[in-house]
């Protein structure tokens, strides 16, 4: 069970000291199988630091992503059964079984106010 | 760029004004040649073309020596004879030898002008190109000198490392049009909102500005490419623009922040829907904020020395470490990407929101407040200091 982090009016943002909730969730296996089983996914390449923003951003909303690492060796796969192609613009995520996007996607639905409702409509977030 | 590349391509206008029939230096020696053995009938083309500096109309004339005439001989009544004698052309075994003498005479003095005036043009020509040239000298020894220069505001910014980038010098140039471009705008868009202009005239200059931000995001993308360092440091702004700099760029949050109390009244519904971009637009902030530290705590870390061991191992070790660490630093052209892909998000949701004329009062607002920064600029660079 995901524990949701009260939101409040004023910036109430996690400063990389004080996050409590727990590490997150690193999964391995089939990327498939995982998108699946989990209501939010950040599917990125290992020690990238836009990831490393895509987390802070979910995680600052309430949510306590899933994270799937890749190798590099990996790459080409696991875009090819992400996304169909072979390249594939990492991190992206998805929320609810289905593909929201790379950070351009995540961040555009963000500002238009539509992250929050795609969110409680996951189940990845309640309030 | 559709916008500058017309610019790139032409830097010194000043040559299209000087060959009105674009001609080129090679062609022009080649066109001359032609001249030389055709110098009485290419007169009239010729003298067209010439006789701008000179403005002595000759085109008009059957005769190529009558306005000539008219300069240096004001007094003469030559003309009418010449008139008389350019109409019984076809009768030149009748006329009287004087006349024809006369006529020869004045065809000299035509050719004599019409070469001296091919003259000067020529030297004009050669002034340009000497100018051209050592325009580009300069432009080289900048290069080399590795200082960027800053065409706005005439300030010099001199990086202290790395060579001049051409891409860079060039990024320079097409922001210093944007910035001129972004002036016209605003201007445009303050007389619009006075005037009170129709909405449909309203969205078509809205829609102006709003791409005039892309491209400036667009060629800021291609520079990032070039020389990501040299835009994340905001060199290319003026100097309390940068004291506001975050991810290469403003902060869309600060800048909310600034045009809200501008824009009221505003309906309710619009109110919290600001309140409530400007709120995700912080968040989405302080994520690409933390993201950025974390790519420098693995750069510090991928720097670091390593473990100590022979003399093989230290180079191994730190040419591993260089290419890693400029592996990591690809990196950092994404989140200035990101930075102003923040940026026209917050622009195309504000756009959504407001009406029409609040969207043009919205960006006349953004627009003067970069421009009274720049004007800050100028005037902190030129205050008086205290003698020493």
């Amino acid at each position: 069970m995901h524990q949701a982090i009260p939101c409040s009016n004023t910036r109430a943002w996690p400063r990389p000291g004080d996050i409590s909730s727990s590490p997150p969730v690193r999964q391995s296996g089939n990327v498939r199988q995982v998108v699946e089983d989990n209501p939010v996914v950040v599917v990125g390449r290992k020690g990238c630091c836009m990831s490393h923003s895509v987390r802070r951003l979910l995680q600052g909303l309430g949510v306590n992503p899933t994270v799937y690492e890749v190798s590099t060796e990996e790459e080409t796969a696991v875009a090819r059964e992400v996304c169909g192609t072979g390249d594939a613009a990492f991190p992206v995520v998805f929320i609810g079984g289905k593909f929201l996007g790379c950070i351009d996607r995540l961040m555009a639905v963000h500002m238009s106010g539509e992250l929050v409702p795609i969110l409680k409509e996951a189940g990845a977030l309640w309030l | 760029m559709e916008l500058y590349s017309g610019y790139l391509e032409d830097p010194f206008n000043h040559m299209k004004l000087l060959c009105p029939n674009s001609m080129t230096s090679a062609s022009t020696q080649f066109a001359s040649s032609m001249r030389i053995g055709g110098m009485y009938d290419r007169d009239h083309q010729l003298g067209g073309m010439w006789n701008d500096p000179y403005q002595v109309d000759d085109s008009q004339t059957t005769s190529p020596s009558l306005g000539d005439v008219k300069l240096d001989n004001p007094l003469d009544d030559v003309p009418n004879e010449l008139q008389g004698s350019s109409k019984s052309y076809e009768h030149e075994t009748s006329k009287p030898p004087e006349k024809v003498l006369r006529r020869l005479a004045q065809n000299r003095e035509a050719a004599r002008k019409s070469r001296l005036r091919k003259k000067a043009y020529i030297q004009q020509l050669e002034t340009s190109r000497i100018k051209l040239a050592q325009l580009e000298q300069e432009l080289d020894r900048t290069r080399n000198q590795g200082g960027y220069i800053s065409g706005h505001l005439g300030e010099s910014n001199v990086g202290l490392n790395g060579a001049v980038n051409s891409e860079i010098a060039a990024f320079e140039i097409q922001y210093a049009h944007w910035v001129d471009e972004q002036t016209r705008l605003t201007c445009e868009l303050r007389s619009a909102i006075q005037a009170q202009v129709s909405d449909i005239e309203l969205h078509m200059l809205v829609e102006s500005s709003m791409s005039h931000y892309e491209n400036l995001y667009r060629i800021k993308a291609i520079a990032a490419r070039s020389d990501v360092f040299y835009i994340m440091s905001g060199m290319w702004r003026t100097s309390a623009e940068r004291f506001f700099l975050w991810m290469g760029g403003f902060r869309p949050s600060e800048l909310l922040k600034i045009l809200v109390p501008q824009l009221e009244p505003l309906a309710e519904s619009q109110t919290a829907a600001v309140n409530g971009l400007r709120k995700s637009s912080q968040q989405a902030e302080d994520a690409l904020s933390q993201g950025m530290e974390k790519l420098q705590q693995t750069l510090s870390e991928t720097l670091t020395m390593g473990p100590l061991g022979g003399p093989d191992a230290i180079v191994n070790n730190y040419m591993g470490q260089m290419a890693n660490a400029l592996g990591k630093l690809e990196a950092l052209v994404n989140f200035v990407n990101q930075g102003d892909h923040l940026r026209q998000e917050a622009l195309q949701q504000m756009y959504k929101i407001l009406t029409i004329r609040q969207a043009a009062r919205g960006l006349l607002v953004l627009g003067d407040y970069f421009q009274r920064l720049r004007a800050l600029s100028s005037l902190w660079a030129a205050r008086p200091r205290e003698p020493s």
